[in-house]
């Protein structure tokens, strides 16, 4: 008589639901989006080379020159703490439990005997691996081709280390808050906009409490680079704003991630999904 | 997991890597540094020692060419300090030197506590054979240093004495011996300041106009300056400053000033407000004239003070207003030092 198999454990489970999910997300439609969004600081980077090797003033702001570590620690502003890691949180965390729900294949994946929970877990550490597979490398392009103008590797390498652990907290937390959005919300995605380009920026430009209710305030605590000013709302974001302390700032942000994983998979585990005929 | 997969992860990893490993190698080795070459400010900087606190640039032909030089020495003719600086070292700092680059290292470096240790890498002509034996004359000693000619004071304190170094054809080293080896030491491991990008982002945001200019942590030169406790503990924390200038028939410049965050900013903002406010409410025309030219700016951490001192204003100064006989008022005067000139 043959015995009876048991059901994997939740870890094992999740990293199994990974194994299926790494290649599916990272072959996706989305990638292409996500190429676009880290590609253009590249470019950028490598375009701004050209130009200084070829002897045109592309580092003077008002007259002064400005040396490749400050450009460097304003892309990692402009391109990749504002933009690139919420937005990438936003696309691909919102989307690991909505896509299997649109594409009605939920179905499927919850027909196997694994934990729900461990499902969406797989997904998340699919999505982890995506983005900083993707996310890194282009930081360290854009680093090796604006720091050495006017500048030193050596000089910014901490700083750089800096920036890569922040990006990598940055994403985690971000697709841990959106990952509970796509669990919960019918529109996911809307929310998740609202969220960051709505939310995120009125809280951050107040005073007072409202900005330890985003992800951001955290996050922007461990930038080793100067916030710039560019426009309005950065202004007034820099005048409000107050820094926690490193401890703190990853206190909460470890606390974040980690409490919303688990509303994340505690939402899976009890909602039922009803798929639309 | 795909092949694909596979592969894509393993380039995207392999960039990592190179890009922390390059990083990491420039950042133990300082050799990269070199190669990735900051192009900023003169090519003098790879022989400033990597952590000197101050670091500060004249270009002394311009200023000797200066109308505000040859009127000063026209007003006072009797003053002999370039003459004796020249029967010393043997250099005529009005024909010889082209521009300066000097610096003040860390005091307590090197083992100098307290005592900052200063340096002069000097660009121009020098006769070589004259200067050392016009340096053996006044008894000092010739040795060599990792290939380049010393020649040093006699006196035993090796880290005070005052060294001189012919580190290239028409480069000139003047400092202690201490600083001297280091400096020498910094080009030859290109461990220099160009390797220290707080300092080489300072320098490169000075203006290509300016003719002397100076950069620095502040709490070096605070700590030099010996100012009393009642004062030092109420000047808002600054970390760095940069004072720029161009000198020509008068003199302007600016003086920037970056604290360590905003908050300081502000209070620093406020507190020179406040002495411009409290200049102004004197009745001294002249030190109404020059607080005139003072403009304030600056945003978050960045306070930075403008300056322009016409040439009409060292008229007023007594050595000078006696050359020219205390005679016509020049048409662009401002209105405080027409009244200032008629008062006299």
């Amino acid at each position: 008589m043959a015995t009876p198999s048991t059901a994997p454990g939740y870890l094992p489970s999740a990293l199994r639901v990974f194994d299926l999910s790494v290649g599916e997300m990272l072959w996706s439609r989305r990638t292409i989006f996500m190429a676009l969004i880290v590609g253009a600081p590249v470019l950028i980077a490598i375009v701004l080379r050209l130009l200084d090797a070829l002897g045109a003033p592309v580092f003077q702001v008002n007259g002064m020159q400005v040396a490749g570590p400050t450009v460097f620690g304003m892309m990692i502003w402009f391109f990749y703490l504002r933009f690139t890691v919420p937005v990438l949180g936003v696309f691909y965390g919102t989307s690991l439990i909505a896509d299997e729900v649109e594409d009605k294949t939920i179905t499927y994946l919850f027909t196997r005997p694994v934990p729900k929970g461990a499902v969406l877990l797989g997904k998340y550490l699919a999505y982890m691996a995506c983005t900083v597979f993707v996310v890194l490398p282009s930081v360290v392009i854009v680093y090796l081709c604006v720091v050495p103008m006017r500048g030193s590797l050596g000089g910014s390498f901490l700083d750089l280390l800096k920036d890569l652990t922040l990006l990598v907290i940055g994403l985690a937390v971000y697709g841990a808050v959106f990952a509970v959005i796509g669990a919960r919300f019918k529109r996911p995605l809307l929310v998740g906009l609202i969220f960051i380009f709505g939310w995120e920026q009125v809280a951050l430009a107040f005073p007072g409490y409202l900005k330890r209710f985003t992800v951001a305030y955290y996050l922007q605590a461990l930038v080793p680079h100067a916030m710039p000013n560019d426009n309005i709302v950065s202004m007034i974001q820099s005048f409000f704003r107050e820094n926690p302390s490193l401890p703190e700032a990853l206190f909460w942000l470890f606390a974040i991630m980690l409490g919303f994983l688990w509303i994340a998979a505690v939402s899976v585990e009890r909602k039922e999904y009803v798929l639309e005929q | 997991m795909t092949k694909r997969t596979r592969y894509f992860m393993a380039v995207s990893a392999g960039i990592v890597v190179v890009g922390l490993g390059s990083g990491l190698v420039a950042y133990y080795g300082g050799g990269f540094p070199s190669l990735s070459a900051s192009r900023s400010g003169p090519s003098e900087l790879s022989y400033v020692p990597a952590d000197s606190a101050v670091v500060a640039f004249a270009n002394v032909r311009e200023v000797m060419d200066s109308q505000l030089r040859q009127r000063i020495k026209q007003a006072f003719p009797d003053e002999r300090g370039q003459q004796e600086f020249q029967e010393h070292t043997g250099i005529d700092i009005e024909r010889d030197i082209d521009y300066v680059v000097a610096a003040m290292t860390t005091p307590g470096a090197g083992g100098l506590k307290n005592n900052p240790n200063g340096l002069v890498v000097a660009r121009g002509r020098f006769n070589v054979t004259q200067l050392e034996t016009l340096a053996r004359e006044h008894g000092g000693v010739v040795e060599e240093y990792k290939g380049k000619r010393l020649v040093k004071g006699s006196d035993g304190d090796r880290a005070h004495s005052v060294a001189l170094a012919f580190l290239e054809p028409g480069l000139v080293g003047i400092g202690s011996e201490a600083a001297i080896k280091s400096a020498i030491d910094a080009q030859l491991t290109a461990h220099s300041i160009t390797a220290n990008n707080e300092m080489m982002e300072l320098i490169t945001d000075i203006d290509a106009g300016n003719n002397a200019w100076a950069v620095g942590r502040f709490d070096a030169i605070a700590n030099q300056a010996n100012l009393p406790a009642e004062v030092a503990s109420r000047i808002p924390p600054i970390k760095t400053f940069a004072v720029m200038t161009h000198i020509d028939g008068g003199l302007s410049g600016t003086l920037r000033a970056e604290t360590r965050d905003d908050q300081s900013g502000e209070n620093l903002r406020q507190v020179v407000q406040g002495l411009l406010a409290l200049g102004r409410m004197s009745n001294d025309p002249k030190a109404t004239a020059l607080l005139n030219s003072l403009q304030l700016s600056g945003s978050g951490r960045t306070v930075s003070l403008a300056f322009s001192v016409p040439s009409e204003v060292f008229d007023l100064l007594p050595g000078i207003r006696k050359e020219i006989g205390g005679g016509h008022l020049p048409e662009q005067l401002p209105k405080e030092l027409k009244q200032l000139h008629e008062s006299k």
